[in-house]
């Protein structure tokens, strides 16, 4: 198994800067200590795994034949099932002739790029759950429907209609199918009950629980013992009824749930993380970066993330570190030089001797400052939970104090007085009436491409009055674009552009990929001998490609303007020059690539009355540029914030009553995520700030946040309709209930009446809102 | 109308038997992809 624990390189590095490909990743798949994350052994068949894969860029089913087709003839795969709806693959394969990157590679050879499906025991466990909920749900449904059948002769029956054979048969069948709704579907709500006694915590389930026992025993006496002291009244068909009504509410709130979840799992399967590391020969090995030690020296390539905190030891490159400082620029990193973990090399491969790994490295520091912060997040979900409390406690006492009341009376009469009480109280209105509202806002918001951590953070975002955006990665990309180009006379922009982008061709840096951008596909000139100088820019021999106008090449310099050897006012924006043998000939600003929609979510929010701030850790004048081309107020943009700095910001203005949402999308955002009182990631951000943001926003648009916004708010509205609803009708029945009006089978369809109100109250949030969210 | 009385007792032993046709569905994965059945058609074997 040794030779299998690191799959040696073989590949050259990858060329032109791009990410590690993804044979290379797969590779490390190979791994058996990799398997056990998607996969497991299948229990009959030695040396055989079954393993979970996703596959992007399916949208039929024609796409889940061709996978299959192509998976199958792998030797050593044994079987393949892929879910068209699902996008997820099953796939049986032998270790003895296969490995996982054959069949990967296999299936990216048909156009579909497979992804270990890290979430599918958890997404197996809740199949399991779901099946149960179905079956308790259909239990409870069918036998409620005859129980109904068998009851519906007593109501309508005159007095002497019926022989007694046949009302005691009819009750008998009435029993027999109650006890499966009894001891099968009641079952969480008992489970529940007890264990919430057990704490000597009170919840909504102690109420239910109780009205369903003593409905049967009540009703199970009156079957056979008519002449006992609770009489002879049956109460199977309420019985039945409400169980079924309360378990389709729960099977909703289930589905709801796992709709949110199932897409905020998939987030998280991903490649794992690799790096070259040296072997003590000399040469490179691929191994999963969490291997690396420190002393360890490795080869980081252009676009790879650095494992560690080290120092560079050979090679010059430039570095982003705008994850973790929100410096947007690419910083220069020599011989010698540190680097910090998490950031990206942008250059050429350098090696890098590791100094700190895991908890010592700076990632490590700023991940626990942000743990720091989120514990101090204000939680208003207690809130409601103190306020439930004394509703249950009052409850079960106006029931035991109208039974006591009628029991002199009658007490068979007096227990259902309280059952009554017990279930019309409706606990399923009152606490569905908030998450129901709130799963389908959250809903609605996944379909929109935002999908909500904590379900609380709903109605925090309802109150918020201001957003926080971060600059880089937020309102602008990661890349820049070009803004006005000077030029010498006699030379057009166009022209200067062009040759630019002739050197810029040869080199990685984000300047010069901006400016290859911006020049388009028009290759008019080509280079000869160019060479980049790190932190300076490119030099090279240019001419023009069809040979005829300019025979002689002439050598250009395109960089800063130092290295131009020009002179040019220092302003605020970055620029870049290009330079002939006879000085300056043009000079390009370049801009930070502003979102399309930046300008108009801003005003979108400001149209909701929210005030919107922006705080960077770039420099100044570099967000004041960026907040005047949004609209944002110059006395809201500021710049150079360290964590530290945003935090406080944040704090000052929480102090003075504000509440505050933030939108971030770097690491050094994270302290500052936590602390807001509603939080935004965006989805191309690290992980870890996902994981303590309130919401993650999966695509590219802005929009999405004013839409979120605004979308809260009207929850929020649903969720006052809907308590104001369920409060207004417990108050007109409960003393209808205690003054004993109210028969329990009345309370049974008064509760299932309110609770569908508020449900279908509740699913008007996804059925508005989804067309919008869509276009 | 004493029919009934053998009725009402199968009435009981149908629903029982429905029951565990719902159950042989449930955890045969019936309602898990119910977009499968209808793709089926399309696959060559």
């Amino acid at each position: 198994m040794a030779d299998t624990v690191s799959a040696p390189s073989s590949q050259p590095p990858a060329p032109g800067g791009r990410p590690v490909d993804d044979r290379t990743a797969w590779s490390l798949l190979d791994d058996p200590q990799e398997w056990t994350s998607f996969s497991r052994p299948v229990p009959d068949q030695p040396s055989c795994w079954e393993s979970n894969v996703v596959f992007e860029g399916m949208h039929c089913a024609a796409c889940a034949l061709t996978i299959e087709d192509a998976v199958r003839a792998v030797p050593g795969v044994q079987s393949v099932t892929v879910g068209a709806a699902s996008h997820r693959g099953r796939i049986v394969w032998s270790d003895q002739a296969a490995r996982p990157s054959d069949w990967m590679a296999a299936a990216e050879r048909v156009g579909y790029r497979p992804l270990p499906a890290g979430d599918a025991f958890a997404s197996e466990r809740r199949r399991a759950e779901t099946r149960t909920m179905i079956w308790r749900w259909g239990v409870a449904g069918l036998c409620m429907m005859q129980v109904m059948m068998y009851a519906w002769p007593a109501y309508v029956a005159e007095p002497g209609d019926m022989s007694r054979d046949m009302d005691l048969l009819l009750r008998w069948a009435s029993w027999v199918l109650s006890i499966p709704v009894l001891m099968f579907s009641c079952k969480p709500f008992f489970a529940n009950a007890l264990r919430d006694l057990r704490q000597r915590s009170i919840s909504m389930d102690l109420p239910v629980a109780l009205g369903m026992i003593i409905t049967f025993i009540v009703s199970s006496l009156g079957t056979f013992e008519p002449e006992g002291i609770f009489g002879k009244e049956v109460f199977f068909d309420s019985f039945t009824m409400f169980v079924f009504f309360l378990l389709t509410g729960r099977w909703l709130e289930l589905r709801m749930r796992d709709r949110t979840a199932g897409a905020l799992e998939a987030l998280m399967n991903r490649l794992p993380d690799s790096v070259e590391r040296r072997r003590p020969d000399g040469g490179f090995e691929r191994v999963a970066a969490r291997r690396i030690a420190v002393g360890d020296e490795v080869r980081v390539l252009a676009g790879e993330a650095f494992p560690g905190d080290g120092t560079v030891t050979e090679g010059a490159t430039h570095v982003d570190e705008s994850l973790l400082t929100g410096e947007s620029r690419p910083l220069a990193r020599g011989e010698g030089s540190a680097v910090i973990a998490g950031s990206h090399n942008l250059g050429a491969p350098v090696l890098v001797r590791i100094e700190r790994t895991g908890d010592q490295t700076r990632f490590a520091q700023i991940v626990s400052l942000m743990e720091g912060a989120s514990s101090s997040k204000p939680d208003i979900a207690q809130l409601a939970d103190r306020m439930a409390r004394p509703f249950l406690i009052a409850v079960l006492v106006c029931a035991a104090g109208a039974a006591a009341f009628w029991w002199g009376h009658d007490p068979g009469h007096a227990l259902m007085v309280a059952v009554a009480v017990l279930i019309v109280t409706c606990p399923c209105a009152l606490s569905l009436a908030t998450p129901a509202a709130m799963l389908a806002g959250a809903g609605t918001l996944a379909r929109g491409g935002v999908l909500v951590r904590r379900l609380h953070a709903l109605e925090v975002l309802a109150t918020v009055d201001t957003v926080v955006f971060d600059k880089t990665g937020t309102l602008t990309r990661d890349a820049f674009a070009l803004g006005t180009v000077t030029t010498r006379a006699g030379c057009s922009p166009q022209q200067a552009l062009q040759m630019a982008a002739a050197l810029a061709r040869r080199s990685l840096h984000p300047v010069s990929r901006a400016l290859v951008r911006a020049a388009g596909d028009d290759v008019a000139w080509v280079t000869d001998a160019v060479q980049e100088h790190a932190g300076a820019g490119v030099q090279g021999l240019v001419r023009r490609a069809d040979g005829a106008q300019t025979a002689e090449p002439a050598s250009m310099r395109l960089g800063s303007a130092r290295f131009c050897g020009v002179d040019v006012s220092p302003t605020d924006s970055l620029h870049a020059c290009l330079a002939d043998e006879d000085g300056w000939l043009a000079t390009f600003e370049l801009l930070e690539d502003l979102r399309d929609d930046a300008a108009a979510s801003v005003k979108a929010l400001a149209a909701q009355g929210i005030e919107v701030q922006l705080l960077s850790g770039d420099v100044a004048p570099a967000v004041a540029r960026v907040a005047r081309q949004v609209g944002i107020d110059q006395n809201h943009a500021r710049g150079g914030c360290t964590p530290q700095d945003k935090l406080d910001f944040l704090r000052a203005a929480q102090a003075r009553g504000r509440r505050v949402a933030m939108v971030g999308d770097g690491l050094n955002d994270g302290p500052v995520l936590a602390g807001a009182h509603a939080s935004f990631a965006f989805g191309q951000s690290v992980p870890l700030t996902q994981a303590r943001s309130d919401f993650v926003v999966l695509g590219e648009r802005l929009k999405t946040i004013g839409d979120s916004v605004h979308l809260a708010r009207r929850t929020m509205g649903i969720v006052r309709q809907n308590l104001i609803w369920a409060a207004a009708y417990n108050a007109v029945c409960v003393p209808l209930a205690v003054v004993g009006w109210l028969p329990a089978w009345l309370a049974g369809l008064g509760m299932a009446a309110s609770s569908l109100f508020v449900v279908v109250n509740a699913l008007r949030l996804s059925a508005r809102t989804s067309d919008p969210a869509r276009a | 109308m004493d029919i009934l009385f053998l009725l009402v007792p199968l009435s009981v032993v149908l629903v029982l038997l429905i029951l565990g046709g719902l159950w042989w569905a449930i955890y045969r994965g019936q309602f898990e992809d119910v977009e499968a059945e209808g793709q089926r058609i399309l696959k060559d074997d």
